[in-house]
């Protein structure tokens, strides 16, 4: 179907919107050249996602194609076979490409990307052996999960493919690495299961996680690598242990498929996203559902449709751990602040499926159903000291060791984010 | 330690650039007062009744807190330092960094002073 073009760029005088914070669109783009309907691939745009150090945004953007651009966006270097539109001029710029972008086919339909780091020797002393165009510097590398339950692994600098791992059956959903850079990779799968690879091993699989009875639509690894969590169709979201691999928990409280999870910069906090409407924040260490954020309060002047679709597709958290962006079906991007019940902020978005923050802020990427990638501008924040300090402890001390700690009980509800 | 007079700016009169903030047990801390007024307790504490801008220093007593809380004040300065720069400014805020050894006792002294 054709969805008439619609016009994006800053919208005033939204409710419950503060001054200058609306996201405003910075630059969108789009296919050059809309390409020729083919039953064995699709257009979507399932992930996008920027390298840990900020240097790199990868997004499949549909028809069996990663595309890997250098960040910050430059204006002559926009991608190869694109058009852009930016805030600057409303001309629409055509893309000539950086020479440093790479476009990596993978031969199916992608859905799920990660960036890792990849740290110097000695582990990739093995892969001068056998690539000996793999660049001598710290690098990164891209996982890629595919259509047939593959998963490819590149190497981005040089967009060769270094991996095949196999041993999904069906659809990779969603990939996560270990933030700490130790090269392993969990992916989540249509086929049930979550599975566990060691790239140090040349991708050996290393543990299969099942236990959900339906797709797994997203996993997430915790910034300070001790959980990971994962959601799936029936409802529910369960949380494994990084260390000895086995469930340590579930979560129950959505009431349908639960498509997107994300943790806070801090770990201290997981939020869950599902069809049923809502994003649940919950306590990761003891399991409790600590607030609701309802999509369905839609302002109706802002609305013209009938319909209020408010299924949720993608939530995630800014990387000071105070913000939150989400992508809903009825064609808005949220952002909602931590201590909030509404958002403070809305801008209009079709077809969204998928939303990252710029790793330093300042900037949220989304992805949509036509293939095509947005960057908007994300809520500038200056922290508290009170929230920096508790973000820097929150980082190593979990929720049942601060309640041990000799401190006020005001202090320890602060610190385990029951207040703000 | 004790009240000896500094000899950086003068922390008396109205044109007083620097603070003294002084701990439960006699320690003195002097920090910019431009800086030391991010703090909304600390901007209280000076503009309250009973200070004479013209007669007295600048000096805030903290009656609950002890040196070694108070000695944060180096990390609290460089707070207010930060929050000074980047407010009402256009540029990018970067990550202000917490040393997780001093990151207690510093919301300790943050949740004081409401910064």
């Amino acid at each position: 179907h054709q969805e008439p073009r619609e016009e994006l760029g800053p919208r005033a005088g939204k409710r419950n919107a503060r001054v200058g914070e609306e996201p405003l669109l910075l630059a969108e783009l789009k296919p050059g050249r809309p390409h020729q309907f083919d039953w064995k691939s699709s257009c979507e745009t399932w992930s996008v996602a920027f390298s840990p150090d900020g240097s790199w945004f990868a997004w499949s953007q549909g028809h069996c194609i990663v595309k890997l651009i250098p960040w910050p966006l430059e204006e002559q270097f926009i991608p190869k076979g694109f058009e852009a539109k930016s805030r600057s001029g409303k001309n629409e710029t055509k893309g000539r490409g950086s020479p440093k972008e790479k476009t990596l086919d993978c031969g199916q339909i992608v859905w799920g990307l990660a960036f890792s780091p990849w740290p110097s020797p000695p582990s990739r002393k093995l892969w001068a052996r056998h690539h000996p165009q793999v660049p001598d510097v710290s690098c990164l590398v891209l996982a890629t999960g595919l259509n047939d339950g593959q998963i490819k692994i590149w190497e981005v600098q040089t967009g060769l493919l270094l991996l095949n791992l196999s041993g999904h059956q069906d659809v990779v959903r969603d990939l996560s690495f270990t933030p700490s850079g130790s090269l392993i990779l969990v992916s989540a799968s249509r086929d049930k299961t979550l599975r566990i690879w060691d790239l140090n091993k040349h991708g050996k699989q290393i543990q299969v996680l099942s236990g959900h009875l339906q797709w797994v639509y997203c996993c997430s690894i915790s910034p300070d690598c001790s959980m990971l969590c994962s959601a799936a169709g029936e409802k529910s979201v369960f949380l494994w242990s990084m260390r000895s691999y086995t469930l340590i928990r579930k979560l129950e409280g959505h009431q349908s498929s639960v498509v997107s999870c994300d943790f806070s910069p801090d770990s201290a906090l997981l939020v869950t996203a599902s069809y049923d409407t809502n994003v649940i924040m919950w306590d990761p260490y003891t399991g409790e559902r600590l607030r609701s954020l309802h999509h369905t309060q839609v302002d109706p002047a802002m609305d013209d449709s009938d319909v209020h679709i408010s299924s949720l597709r993608s939530v995630c958290f800014s990387p000071e751990g105070l913000y939150l962006a989400t992508v809903a079906d009825d064609r808005l991007l949220r952002i909602w602040a931590l201590e909030l019940k509404t958002p403070i902020a809305f801008a209009p978005m079709t077809n969204g499926l998928c939303c990252t923050f710029f790793p330093h802020g300042g900037v949220i990427a989304t992805g949509t159903r036509d293939g095509h990638v947005q960057f908007w501008t994300a809520p500038r924040v200056l922290s508290s000291l009170k929230h920096l300090c508790r973000k820097a402890l929150r980082s190593f001390l979990t929720t049942y060791q601060v309640l041990a700690l000799p401190i006020p009980k005001k202090m320890k509800e602060f610190l385990t984010y029951r207040t703000f | 330690m004790d009240g000896e007079k500094k000899t950086y700016g003068g922390c008396e009169g109205p044109d007083a650039v620097y603070v003294k903030l002084i701990s439960s047990d006699g320690y003195e801390f002097i920090v910019k007062k431009q800086h030391a007024l991010t703090s909304g307790k600390i901007k209280a504490m000076l503009s309250g009744p009973g200070q004479f801008a013209d007669n007295e220093s600048d000096e805030v007593h903290f009656r609950e807190i002890p040196s070694h809380v108070l000695s944060k004040v180096y990390a609290l300065c460089m707070y207010f330092m930060y929050k000074v720069r980047y407010t009402n400014s256009s540029t990018k805020i970067p990550e202000f960094p917490v040393a997780p050894e001093i990151a207690l006792e510093l919301l300790m002294a943050a949740n004081f002073l409401d910064c």
